[in-house]
């Protein structure tokens, strides 16, 4: 079975890799922020050019991330056929009686660039750490712990959903029945959608019985102890000040 | 001897009205092997639940070393009773197998270090060394199986509630599961346990409860297995061993306890033809057929039918 997991690669090494992860995520939270508030196409594209240093700066497998920009991508790709044809402004040229303008063309590929370059950091951010790192720094940047445990359990049913799911499929299949787009083929995978989705609400009861068995009172505790060192806080400002400069460059620059 | 457990006059319904515990009463003493068996739906998880207070008890029906269960606090309670669940999926729910160890000692308020010396010797004990860093997801279900006993373990129960164990093992991970789980019982702690594995019981068990909402008998594997009206009646079943050894002594075998497991069964043969000359004598008669085919309708109950 191949699972979608997100730290396969978190084990290399590089400067990404040994960047603290607290720090890692403030400062990626930063540039993120930064390069999804900027109203200038040129700039948008010189944020997604910085994101895409720092995911090659990372060594990750370049088709391992860019399998999971691709989605992002094909998601919001269809805006880059709406907007030309709805947003008014100047007219690039007439599509059989339709304007095209020349700022839909702008908008959408501004959302599009911005959305990719965002997606291309938090990529990395997430792929060059452990997961449980990640979850266990979110605890120490205080983040509130029902959204950490949100995230935490979203991720580790992820895997037993997906085995539930190979094998209602194989169930299915086993049994004769082929996809189909046809009424009949769409009831079918409704129901085993319906299916899974009653078969989480009792797993999510079992599990929160197994944690109360535990002793679960929702405050859950960490052993992690990490150390900030000096390369940390230099790689933290330096990144950040970017994240500044694009939002101050035209009080600086003449 | 101490009780660990006692249970006077249990009852539950679910939310929905249906009656699934009624009037229980069971008794576990300290270091005993509690078996319980029942068929699907008789309530045993519902009654584990109950055991170390996931389902509050209203009328203090519930004694943990003769102290009410509801006026324990969280620690303690999870300190005196462990409970390993049948699905390891649901009691795996942390990123990594440490963390999953680690969840109880660290809700129990113990320090870093003795959270981390007890992973290490729990992960040991269940013969998962060096799996700290690994995620749920990438283990066997054998494996899991056993991470959630961990899971369980490093808590140091006094008392162990297994909710079928071996169920869906292969017989290696059965096995060896078997073997952790009674050898934590020859270390003293209390262990009872559910399960279907009839051909497990004599090994897991001292005691059997038989649970059908209410208890139906209570006794040794030996007294339960030979009512094979009571297993017919509550869909059980008894041991391999024991209906052969049965239908044994239909050809004349003489035997003074059947025997309930291989072991047993083996040095029941050794002394048998050694106090006889070095040999058994089986025979046929008349009346055999029908003595034999009497056991093999009493102790086969579950066919469908007859005709095949």
């Amino acid at each position: 079975m191949k699972y979608p997991e997100i730290d396969r690669y978190a084990s290399i090494r590089s400067p990404i890799h040994q960047f603290d992860p607290r720090a890692k995520i403030i400062t990626f939270m930063a540039l993120i922020f930064s390069f999804v508030f900027v109203n200038e196409l040129s700039l948008a594209l010189l944020g997604l050019a910085i994101a895409l240093l720092i995911l090659i700066i990372s060594r990750m497998p370049l088709d391992f991330a860019l399998q999971r920009i691709k989605w992002v991508f094909l998601f919001l790709f269809p805006l880059l056929i709406i907007m030309p044809l709805t947003v008014e402004g100047r007219q690039l040229f007439d599509l059989y009686g339709i304007p095209v303008t020349y700022e839909g063309t702008v908008y959408a590929s501004l959302i599009i660039i911005r959305a990719m370059a965002a997606v291309t950091l938090a990529l990395t951010m997430l792929g060059t750490t452990r997961f449980d790192v990640t979850i266990k720094s979110l605890y120490m940047l205080k983040i509130p712990g029902s959204l950490i445990q949100m995230l935490m359990f979203t991720y580790r049913y992820i895997f037993v959903i997906i085995d539930e799911f190979g094998r209602m499929h194989r169930a299915l299949r086993s049994k004769g029945f082929e996809p189909m787009t046809n009424r009949h083929g769409l009831s079918i995978v409704g129901n085993m959608i319906g299916m899974l989705i009653i078969k989480s609400y009792d797993r999510s009861e079992r599990v929160y019985q197994s944690m109360i068995a535990k002793g679960y009172t929702g405050n859950p505790r960490n052993l992690m102890e990490l150390r900030l060192h000096a390369k940390d806080y230099l790689i933290s400002m330096c990144l950040i000040s970017i994240a500044i400069m694009f939002h101050t460059y035209h009080l600086v620059l003449p | 001897m101490k009780e660990a457990i006692t249970v006077t006059d249990l009852n539950y319904s679910y939310p929905d009205g249906t009656t699934a515990l009624n009037d229980v009463n069971i008794v576990a003493y300290e270091g005993e092997k509690i078996g319980i068996v029942g068929p699907n739906g008789a309530g045993k998880t519902t009654l584990f639940l109950h055991l170390n207070g996931t389902i509050k008890c209203p009328d203090s029906s519930i004694r943990i070393f003769g102290q009410d269960i509801g006026n324990m606090a969280l620690k303690e309670r999870i300190r005196k009773v462990g409970i390993m669940f049948q699905e390891p999926d649901d009691q795996l729910f942390m990123p990594t197998i440490f963390d999953d160890v680690a969840f109880g000692p660290l809700n129990m308020g113990l320090d870093k270090n003795e959270v981390q010396r007890r992973v290490k010797d729990t992960l040991q004990r269940v013969g998962l060394e060096g799996f700290e860093d690994r995620v749920p997801h990438n283990l066997s279900y054998g494996q899991k199986k056993r991470a959630a006993l961990a899971a369980v373990l490093s808590m140091e129960p006094d008392i162990l509630i297994l909710d079928e164990p071996t169920a869906n093992l292969d017989p290696k991970s059965r096995a060896d599961l078997m073997q952790i789980i009674n050898r934590l019982n020859r270390e003293g702690v209390t262990t009872i346990i559910a399960t279907h594995d009839v051909n497990a019981l004599p090994e897991l068990a001292d005691r059997i409860y038989v649970l059908n909402q209410e208890i139906i008998a209570e006794g040794s594997p030996r007294e339960i297995f030979s009512d094979w009206q009571l297993l017919k009646r509550n869909n059980l079943e008894a041991p391999d061993v024991f209906k052969l050894f049965k239908v044994l002594s239909c050809f004349g075998y003489n035997c003074n306890e059947l025997p309930l497991s291989l072991d047993e069964s083996v040095n029941e043969l050794i002394q048998t033809i050694g106090n006889s000359e070095d040999h058994i004598h089986l025979h046929m008669h008349e009346h055999t057929h029908n003595a034999v085919k009497e056991v093999m309708d009493s102790y086969n109950h579950h066919r469908m039918n007859n005709s095949d």
